[in-house]
């Protein structure tokens, strides 16, 4: 759930990155994060900017070791907590950098003039950010045009997420503004256009 | 690449049907051996005679218990709770081409509580030698490897007599290592007063072990020993016929090996118990009361067995609950690692140090040395290792 409260919980850290996005590390998900299409940040430039992206993968690496587990009928749960707290199983996230602070309170929408560097913490963003984020639909021809996120889920699922950091009564005119803007986008592809459109449909 | 892999196809192939031909005879020689164990039963007091002679002359096969040689003794009941910790080190040696002389030493450990849905405890810890003391013997000369071996094994044995004096309070607690309880370094030094002193180190954890009230155990993966192999040559040799020539060879079982011979027992199962015949255990072990017994035990599975050679000093060999927690707990760890005790398993990944590790460790030396204002490197020699040892590519 999006709040306003800054999150002083770190939920990765940077493990690469470029200025189209990049990929943290984390240990084993909690239920609420992170989540394919959620709102992230990441410190740049010395900290003097934060990176917005959206999360568009979450691979969980497997090994020799936990494979020959998994056919171990009846294990106990003492293996499986120590194979998910204190074995180092590499889980990887990637985010799409969609923009970044440029100023103190004022967020751009595009690629960061520099990526984040190695261990960077990596943040949710607040519910404010992400208004601030989404009050203009450009960010969603950065993900139209990715090579690598399933773009059309992850603007079905951004959308909704933004819209439900709405007050109620702006939600269904948020989701209507970012159709028009997808009709635009996508006025060349009818049948992606429609899926789209039904996706983010205000209930 | 260096290694021509064209020139080495009809070696490979010769190697093959060797190792074919080797099988081949041994299950010829298999049936017959077992026959002769099952002969033996419990040994009587001929064999006994024979046992005793043997051992004037440094034998060093299995010297049979009460329970029959062929016996097989079925997986024992697991209790509500039991705690099983495992142990494993590894070493860097000191390298005189490398960015300063020292040795490094850590010490992977793991705690599983059995019967609490809980994660185990994990640790590693790692000691690195650096002071002249460290890395040089007192008489001159670089400190040798088979002291920083034996350290190594001092300081697993010492991980585990540490937590087993915390966990053994709170559980029936069995201790593991992925290593024979017996020290082999009579053979790799002359040195009298350092093999005094590195018994001594290593025995004082096994005190320590018992006082803190769980059972040890060194696990022994693949075995190539051949203690009840020698006890069938000893037991087909008239008493008067036993000499250092006849003890030497192993008579119509050469080659043949105890994990062959155990072949029958069944998932689950352990053979009978033996003591260690090695001329160190009668003489630095059992003085202190951990005159060291073995046996095998089964911890595969129905399709795919795993022998598992186990060694137990004798405060566990006479308690009929210890010897049982550590039978327990050798099958159910391997269970879940198909044949290997998991925590084992564990202890190891806790405790190696990987190449790209020791890298890293070096980097942090070469740091440290730039601080302090010198000019630290790697000799030439290892430069050119580096150099020529990085991937690489030849074109025809």
């Amino acid at each position: 759930m999006l709040t306003n409260v800054e999150s002083v919980v770190t939920i990765g850290r940077l493990l690469r990155s470029s200025t189209t996005g990049y990929v943290f590390g984390c240990a084993v998900p909690e239920p609420d994060v992170p989540r394919f299409g959620d709102f992230v940040k990441a410190p740049a430039q010395r900290g003097r900017t934060n990176v917005i992206g959206l999360i568009y993968d979450i691979v969980i690496e497997d090994d020799p070791f936990v494979r020959q587990m998994v056919a171990t009928r009846d294990l106990e749960e003492a293996y499986i907590l120590d194979q998910r707290e204190n074995r180092q199983v590499p889980i990887e996230v990637s985010v799409l950098a969609i923009g970044y602070y440029a100023g103190a309170d004022r967020i751009q929408c595009g690629l960061p003039p520099q990526p984040p560097v190695t261990l960077d913490s990596i943040r949710p963003c607040t519910a404010a950010e992400v208004l601030d984020c989404t009050s203009s639909f450009d960010y969603l021809r950065l993900i139209v045009n990715s090579p690598e996120a399933p773009a059309d889920e992850l603007i079905a699922v951004s959308l909704r997420n933004a819209a439900a950091g709405r007050p109620p009564e702006d939600r269904a005119a948020f989701l209507r503004l970012a159709g028009r803007e997808l009709a635009k986008m996508l006025n060349r592809d009818l049948p992606r256009l429609e899926n789209l459109l039904r996706r983010i449909r205000p209930s | 690449m260096a290694l021509e892999f064209n020139k080495l196809t009809k070696e490979v192939e010769a190697l093959g049907q060797n190792v074919a031909e080797r099988l081949a005879e041994l299950a010829e020689q298999l049936p017959v051996a077992q026959a002769a164990l099952d002969s033996i039963g419990v040994a009587d007091e001929v064999l006994l005679r024979k046992v005793e002679a043997a051992r004037q002359h440094r034998w060093a096969g299995g010297i049979p218990t009460s329970e029959a040689v062929n016996a097989a003794f079925p997986l024992p009941a697991a209790p509500v709770r039991y705690t099983v910790i495992a142990a494993d080190g590894s070493q860097v040696y000191p390298d005189r081409h490398g960015v300063a002389l020292y040795y490094l030493i850590n010490i992977g450990s793991i705690v599983f509580r059995c019967g609490l849905a809980q994660a185990p405890d994990t640790s590693s810890r790692p000691e690195v030698y650096y002071q002249d003391d460290d890395l040089y013997e007192d008489e001159g000369g670089q400190k040798p490897k088979v002291k920083i071996d034996a350290e190594r094994d001092r300081a697993e044995l010492a991980e585990l007599a540490r937590l087993s004096a915390a966990e053994a309070a709170q559980a029936p607690t069995v201790a593991m290592l992925d290593n024979g309880l017996l020290l082999y370094i009579s053979l790799l030094t002359e040195n009298k007063a350092l093999l005094q002193e590195l018994w001594a180190g290593y025995i004082d954890q096994l005190d320590a072990l018992r006082a803190s009230g769980a059972a040890v155990a060194g696990v022994v993966d693949r075995p190539r020993a051949a203690g009840v192999v020698r006890l069938l040559h000893l037991n087909s040799l008239p008493l008067e016929q036993i000499t250092d020539q006849a003890l030497r060879e192993l008579g119509r079982w050469e080659r043949l090996t105890d994990g062959a011979l155990f072949e029958f027992l069944r998932p689950g199962e352990r053979s009978a118990l033996f003591v260690h015949g090695s001329p160190d255990n009668e003489i630095r072990y059992a003085p202190r009361g951990h005159n060291l017994y073995f046996f095998y035990v089964n911890a595969g599975r129905t399709g795919k067995d795993a022998l598992l050679r186990v060694e137990v000093p004798e405060w566990v060999a006479r308690d009929p609950d210890r010897l049982n927690l550590v039978h327990l707990a050798l099958v159910e760890q391997s269970r879940v690692s198909d044949g290997f005790p998991y925590v084992l398993m564990r202890a190891h990944e806790l405790a190696v140090v990987t190449l790209p590790e020791r890298r890293s460790f070096d980097e942090m030396v070469m740091g440290s040395l730039i601080r302090q204002k010198l000019r630290p490197g790697i000799s030439q020699k290892a430069q050119g290792k580096a150099w020529t040892g990085a991937a690489r590519r030849r074109y025809p």
